[in-house]
């Protein structure tokens, strides 16, 4: 029985590691007609799936396409298993706003980000791209969220993140948000020295900053 | 001519190939909206207007002397000439807005871009051919052209071209087809105002797509543009943005004639891969060092590439590793020629060694 159960799980993880979208599909239907919680399957099955994807990129054996099309047997997945989810049974889970900043519209990088802290439990609320500085806060301040996630590819909009934490000193406000950057051009220490609180150099690790950063808030 | 220097970098260039003494390294800091900046111009007064965009890149040639200009804005302009719609923000670089296949439904409407009529197309060959009229005789000036797969991508969507590379990837290459026939009338365009085409291919980089999909869907369209180029009698340099050691052999294989190596690989890497078949140009950070470091750091920076990167066999160019972002300071970018012009030629490692601790 217990093979049974950890079969299906690995079965719908590595459906999505394959990009074999009908198979995440078949597989989720067979398992919920079965029985299984949804959660169970979106934490054991996918969400794993897309953290085994997350590493092979890290890895380079994935690149985006392969990444996107994890993605897309995972969302796949996770319309079939949304409508038999019952109340979330854990703790608080973290409230993000998250968007790509004024000057930029590439999302890859946001939309990886946005899928892999959703799977994890997030509530987010994606904004979009091309987003100005005062809009985060606006939104942050309206959604009464945990973390402000904010990405960027291109370096000549690199400044408006740094104008986007001073819009939150200006209001007085910096200590209600935790504010977190990345992608491509973004480095550790641009991080550190606009004063975010965190930095992910990819996806995957995004889950644990933010899982991270909420026990600090919550201290 | 700079006044700095001694010989214009027409002159350098034909000297080096000879074999005869020069007066330092060539240095191509890779100027491209920044250039507005010489000017006073806005990013966006550039659109359709092939005058300021000589006007600027001139003034910018005029002031900081270095060995190539680059006629470039963004990307999108080849797709924009097929279809796609691009945003043009105030001051900063244009962003593709809309991928042309999601205004244009079927694959078999996208018709290659006439150079001389499409989009933007004719306001650049303007600008080429004024800046090759004013300052062709002692620099080269050349043109960036987007390479077929990155232009693929912007017809496509990255997203939707992530989805067809598995399982359409016959419109893909029937999509990449058309992009290097496109290419290969730029190219031509840009040959006969007396221009050089010099080519970019930002998606075929190892940060976004496989060594084995580069293999499949961008190497072979790239190798029939550059022999096309080839056959014109025209040299080519290859650039491809963020990580590309797991292909760096291939480019060479393209049979460009240098490969401009991005930040993610080390002109000692790249030179130990491949430089004993291909000239190499890079690559001190746009990002981190040429916009955002001082004079030590950009000093620091350029001797070690030239540390790394002087004896490679087909030859170097000290170089940024990637477009300058437009807000990069003037200053920096006279920082960057004139440690180049202290090294000097011939370059000694005992004179590198020197101008690294004072």
């Amino acid at each position: 029985m217990e093979d049974e159960i950890s079969g299906t799980y690995n079965a719908l993880c590595q459906s999505v590691v394959d990009m074999d979208e009908p198979g995440v599909v078949n597989l989720a239907t067979e398992a919920l007609a079965n029985g299984f919680e949804g959660y169970d399957l979106i934490e054991k099955g996918l969400s794993v799936g897309m953290k085994k994807a997350g590493i092979l990129f890290e890895e380079e054996v994935y690149f985006v396409p392969e990444l996107l099309l994890c993605a897309d047997a995972m969302y796949a997945g996770l319309e079939v298993i949304k409508p038999h989810l019952r109340g979330n049974p854990d703790a608080a889970k973290a409230k993000v706003v998250i968007g790509v900043i004024e000057g930029d519209t590439h999302d890859i990088g946001k939309n990886l980000v946005k899928i892999m802290l959703e799977v994890s439990g997030c509530e987010i609320y994606d904004l979009g791209r091309d987003i100005p500085p005062a809009v985060f806060v606006d939104k942050a301040l309206e959604y009464n969220v945990d973390i402000i996630a904010i990405s960027t590819l291109m370096t000549t909009t690199m400044p408006r993140m740094a104008q986007v934490i001073n819009i939150l000193k200006e209001r007085n406000i910096r200590e209600q948000f935790k504010v977190i950057v990345g992608g491509g051009p973004i480095s550790k220490s641009f991080a550190d020295s606009i004063g975010a609180d965190g930095y992910s150099a990819n996806a995957n690790n995004a889950i644990s900053l933010v899982q991270n950063l909420l026990t600090e808030k919550q201290v | 001519m700079n006044t700095q220097d001694l010989m214009t970098p027409l002159e350098r260039s034909k000297a080096l190939s000879a074999g005869a003494a020069i007066d330092r390294l060539p240095c191509i800091p890779i100027v491209g909206n920044s250039a507005a900046r010489l000017i006073n111009a806005r990013v966006s007064e550039f659109r359709g207007n092939g005058k300021l965009i000589a006007e600027a890149h001139i003034a910018a040639y005029r002031t900081f002397g270095y060995d190539n200009i680059r006629i470039f804005t963004d990307l999108y302009q080849q797709a924009e000439a097929m279809g796609a719609e691009v945003f043009y923000p105030e001051d900063e670089t244009a962003y593709l807005k809309t991928p042309a296949l999601q205004k244009i439904k079927s694959v078999s409407d996208i018709v290659p871009a006439d150079p001389w009529h499409d989009g933007n197309l004719p306001e650049f060959l303007e600008a080429i051919k004024i800046t090759v009229d004013r300052v062709g005789n002692e620099v080269p000036v050349t043109g960036a052209v987007v390479g077929p797969f990155t232009n693929t991508s912007f017809l496509l969507g990255a997203d939707e071209l992530a989805r067809k590379i598995t399982r359409e990837p016959q419109t893909v290459h029937a999509l990449c087809e058309i992009s290097l026939e496109t290419a290969i009338r730029y190219c031509r365009a840009i040959i006969s105002v007396g221009g050089t085409p010099s080519l970019t291919d930002a998606m075929s980089s190892s940060s976004v797509i496989s060594p084995h999909h580069f293999e499949i869907f961008s190497f072979p369209y790239l190798k029939r543009l550059i022999d096309d180029i080839h056959q014109m009698n025209k040299k080519v340099t290859l650039h491809i943005c963020g990580k590309s050691k797991p292909i760096l052999s291939r480019m060479a294989d393209t049979e460009a004639d240098c490969l401009s190596i991005d930040t993610d690989l080390s002109i000692a890497e790249a030179k130990q891969l491949v430089g004993h078949r291909i000239k190499i140009m890079g690559n001190v950070n746009p990002t981190e060092i040429m916009l955002n470091g001082n004079a030590s750091m950009i000093r620091n920076a350029v001797i070690n590439c030239v540390r790394d990167g002087f004896d490679s066999p087909c030859g170097y160019i000290v170089a940024s590793g990637c477009s300058l972002p437009t807000a990069t300071p003037g200053e920096n970018i006279h920082t960057m020629m004139n440690i180049v012009r202290e090294i000097g030629y011939p370059v000694t490692i005992d004179k590198l060694e020197r101008l690294d601790i004072s």
